[in-house]
């Protein structure tokens, strides 16, 4: 038994643990117009002539970019360490929103610092961006600025946007990506920021997370599914159990000898015939054949003691009891050898009635 | 061959070794691998089956309601011990328990088994087989196999109505010779003789024998004695019919006509056994299902018991003139043929009643039949419409009885018409007051 538990509830979890995770929202994608989509920054930028081109792998980044063209990595892109070598070596400018791992490839210099809450916060400093689009809903991480850099909208002392140059390249990092947002980007400044720091070149090159999350393939790392995160021993295991389950069945199975058939005698009672007759007088309303078997009845049982034979006829009859009763005698004949009731109720009466009778006949 | 829960579990704990191990493709099979050698190594360790001697003792007869020990003696004539569990398989109705018994015969030596039965129904009841399941050392496989070892037991009849004989033995004895009658009566015949004592009646002088010798003799008469009783139980499809409570649980629905005409007969033939008459047993349908004629008095119950054992109610409609040829075959001379049956109006006026005329020529005839105390139940129900109609079904069918009845006696036929529980006894006086009138 306890085997058999084992294995259904293995056999039930595995839908759950391979099922992939829920893909209807994609934060700061380009396309999408959720709340935590980018879908409204985008088109702010196209309207302001810059175009925007969503790609979905660092390959196709790479390809598409040049000097015309700024690279926006949001982060909810997981990059490996060669991917962040390959856009670091393409050279070209690159807005990197939010928490992003390879940091020190991508912007050589600049660390992350402690963890901050996302508020609306003020630039104080000299960057034209920020300084033109004022406060903004910013946070996430702060982060320690290298020589050279800018860096402001400062929390607890240290700036959560760095603008630093890293081999002639613009390399901008902001500590959290949700001032972009179509949920956010309607507040304070933040689409003024927004459009300031992504909008600096004709060309906006975004990547974003590939639809299907096809990690394995991709090599991006740590985007695997549950199927794959299962431990390779486990089918096995359940394989193992399945055979166990097997053992079971021909230990349950195999029976300790025949099975033994026997005659059995007919098992019907005998009133069976009689209740069957009374259900069928009931059935067909039969009132006459019924009252009849019950006067028929009073009167066998009446006669002898009347002192009659069981010949004798219904007035003998009906004068003997009615003698006997101190009754009518139309009453009595009424009850014995009337015309058949009327209806159930009458029937009903007329067995009272009749045992009303036998009784004052043996009493008296 | 079969095998054991543990190989079950020894492979459920395999998938936990299966998960720890560092190649689990390897593990499996390899698991897979060990239990079957495990197995394989356990059957041949096995006690062999098929060698076992087995052979049987015990009752051989039990009457119903009561519990009967069969033993199972298992001899090992191998090499190796045998240890596991047997069922010696019994038909459900022969009540057999334990289900399964333990067995263990070190090699070389014999044990007993003993498997009680508490039959829930009457007849022979024959052992199917016994199979044994002889397990390995290590409790994984085990070797399997069936011996037939043929035994039958013999469910009589439980002859309930044993309590009523002594109270009927004494009305017996009134009528009996114990107290020799001097009066000359019906149904009474030639003691002996034995002198005159103040007090005698003077008209049971025999003055043949007192002018013989010179005292005066008087005359005793007792009972008629060594009269012929022939029992008759109709096992056509009347008797089938369920009647009353049955006596022993394991029956929810009554017991039949046929086992309560049983009960009445045991102890009518009890009673006439005593009574110094002779008892004869017929049983028919369509053919003689049993015929018991000539035992002694000691013998007659167990005979008779034995005769009714198997005996089961035929689902056909007896022929009334092949058993009146059958009796009127078997029965030379005058004798009392008690025909225990149903009184079905229907069966009777074209079965019985045609043909009876021949039998009550020649014997004298007691009709015995067992009535239904459902449809006395039925007959009194009142107040509602649904109670009434049955009521005047039951009264219809007891119309029909007491119609059949009259016409019975009106042929000189002796009727009994009882509740089940009060058929023996019944009966048992309507014997005596035959005797006693000295129609016998």
């Amino acid at each position: 038994m306890l085997v058999i538990a084992l294995l259904v509830l293995v056999t039930a979890m595995v839908p759950v643990l391979v099922s992939s995770p829920d893909t209807r929202d994609r934060p700061l994608d380009p396309a999408d117009s959720s709340l935590l989509g980018g879908k409204a920054l985008a088109e702010l930028l196209r309207r302001h002539g810059v175009s925007v081109e969503r790609v979905e792998s660092v390959s196709a980044m790479a390809a598409s970019a040049g000097p015309d063209s700024q690279l926006l990595i949001g982060d909810t892109v997981a990059l490996s360490a060669d991917d962040a070598r390959a856009i670091a070596a393409s050279g070209g400018d690159r807005l990197i929103a939010g928490h992003q791992t390879h940091l020190d490839i991508l912007a050589k210099g600049v660390l992350t610092g402690k963890d901050v809450r996302s508020r609306s916060r003020e630039p104080q400093c000299a960057l034209p961006e920020a300084t033109r689009a004022g406060s903004a809903f910013i946070g996430g991480v702060s982060f320690t600025v290298p020589e050279g850099a800018t860096g402001c909208y400062p929390a607890a002392g240290r700036p959560t946007l760095v603008r630093h140059t890293v081999d002639g390249a613009t390399v901008t990092v902001v500590g959290d990506s949700a001032f972009m947002t179509n949920q956010r980007l309607g507040e304070d400044g933040n689409a003024a920021l927004a459009l300031n720091l992504a909008g600096t070149k004709p060309r906006l090159i975004w990547l974003t997370a590939p639809e299907e999350p096809t990690s394995g393939v991709t090599g991006t790392g740590g985007n695997k599914t549950l199927g794959e995160l299962i431990p390779d021993a486990v089918p096995w295991a359940i394989l193992q159990l399945a055979v166990a389950v097997a053992v079971v069945a021909v230990w349950r199975g195999r029976r300790l000898g025949p099975v033994v058939a026997e005659r059995l005698p007919v098992v019907v009672r005998a009133s069976e015939t009689v209740e069957g007759r009374g259900r069928l007088y009931r059935s067909r309303r039969a009132r006459d054949r019924a009252a009849q078997a019950l006067r028929a009845a009073a009167i066998d049982r009446m006669a002898p003691r009347l002192g009659l034979p069981p010949t004798a006829s219904p007035e003998e009859i009906v004068a003997a009891a009615a003698v006997r009763t101190g009754r009518e005698a139309p009453e009595v004949r009424s009850a014995m050898y009337g015309p058949a009731p009327a209806d159930d109720g009458a029937l009903v009466a007329l067995a009272a009635q009749l045992d009303t009778l036998e009784r004052q006949v043996r009493d008296s | 061959m079969a095998l054991t829960g543990r190989a079950g579990l020894l492979a459920a704990l395999g998938a936990l070794v299966v998960l720890l191990a560092p190649d689990p493709s390897v593990a499996v099979l390899g698991l897979a691998l060990l239990l079957a050698v495990l197995v394989a190594v356990d059957l041949l360790l096995a006690g062999g089956v098929r060698g076992l001697r087995l052979h049987r003792d015990g009752e051989r007869l039990v009457r119903l309601g009561e519990s009967v020990a069969v033993g199972l003696v298992v001899e090992n004539p191998g090499r190796r011990r045998v240890r596991g569990v047997v069922r010696d398989a019994w038909p459900p109705s022969a009540g057999a328990a334990p289900r399964h018994l333990k067995l263990d015969v070190p090699a070389g030596q014999r044990r007993r088994l003993v498997t009680t039965l508490t039959p829930t129904r009457r007849g022979d009841r024959e052992a199917v087989t016994v199979t044994v399941r002889s397990v390995g050392p290590l409790g994984l496989a085990a070797r399997q196999g069936s011996h037939l070892v043929p035994w039958s037991v013999r469910v009589l009849p439980p002859f309930l109505s044993r309590k009523h004989l002594p109270g009927k033995l004494a009305r017996l004895r009134e009528l009996d010779g114990r107290h020799p009658a001097l009066v000359r009566g019906q149904g009474t015949e030639f003691d002996s003789l034995r002198e005159y004592v103040v007090g005698d009646d003077v008209r049971s002088i025999d003055w043949r024998a007192s002018a013989r010798r010179s005292d005066v003799v008087v005359r005793t008469w007792r009972p008629e004695r060594d009269r012929r009783v022939l029992i008759v139980l109709d096992t056509g499809r009347t008797s089938a019919g369920r009647v009353g409570v049955a006596p022993h649980p394991g029956q929810p629905s009554g017991w039949p006509r046929l086992d309560w005409s049983m009960d009445a007969a045991l102890l009518l033939a009890a009673l006439a056994a005593r009574a110094g008459d002779r008892v004869d047993f017929l049983a028919h349908d369509r053919t003689v299902r049993a015929w018991l004629s000539g035992t002694s008095r000691n013998d007659l119950l167990s005979s008779l018991v034995n005769a009714m054992a198997p005996i089961e109610a035929e689902l056909v409609e007896a022929d009334a003139p092949g058993m009146v040829s059958a009796v009127l075959a078997r029965a030379k001379r005058r004798c009392l043929v008690v025909l225990l049956t149903d009184l079905n109006a229907a069966a009777m006026e074209e079965g019985l009643l045609p043909v009876l005329p021949r039998l009550s020529s020649r014997h004298t005839v007691l009709v015995a039949a067992v009535a239904d105390p459902r449809v006395a139940d039925m007959a009194s129900g009142r107040g509602t419409a649904e109670l009434v109609y049955d009521a005047a079904a039951a009264e219809r069918l007891r119309g029909e009885r007491r119609w059949i009845t009259a016409r019975l006696r009106g042929q000189g036929v002796e009727v009994v018409d009882a509740p089940p529980e009060e058929l023996a006894p019944a009966l048992a006086d309507a014997y005596l007051a035959l005797k006693a009138a000295g129609r016998l």
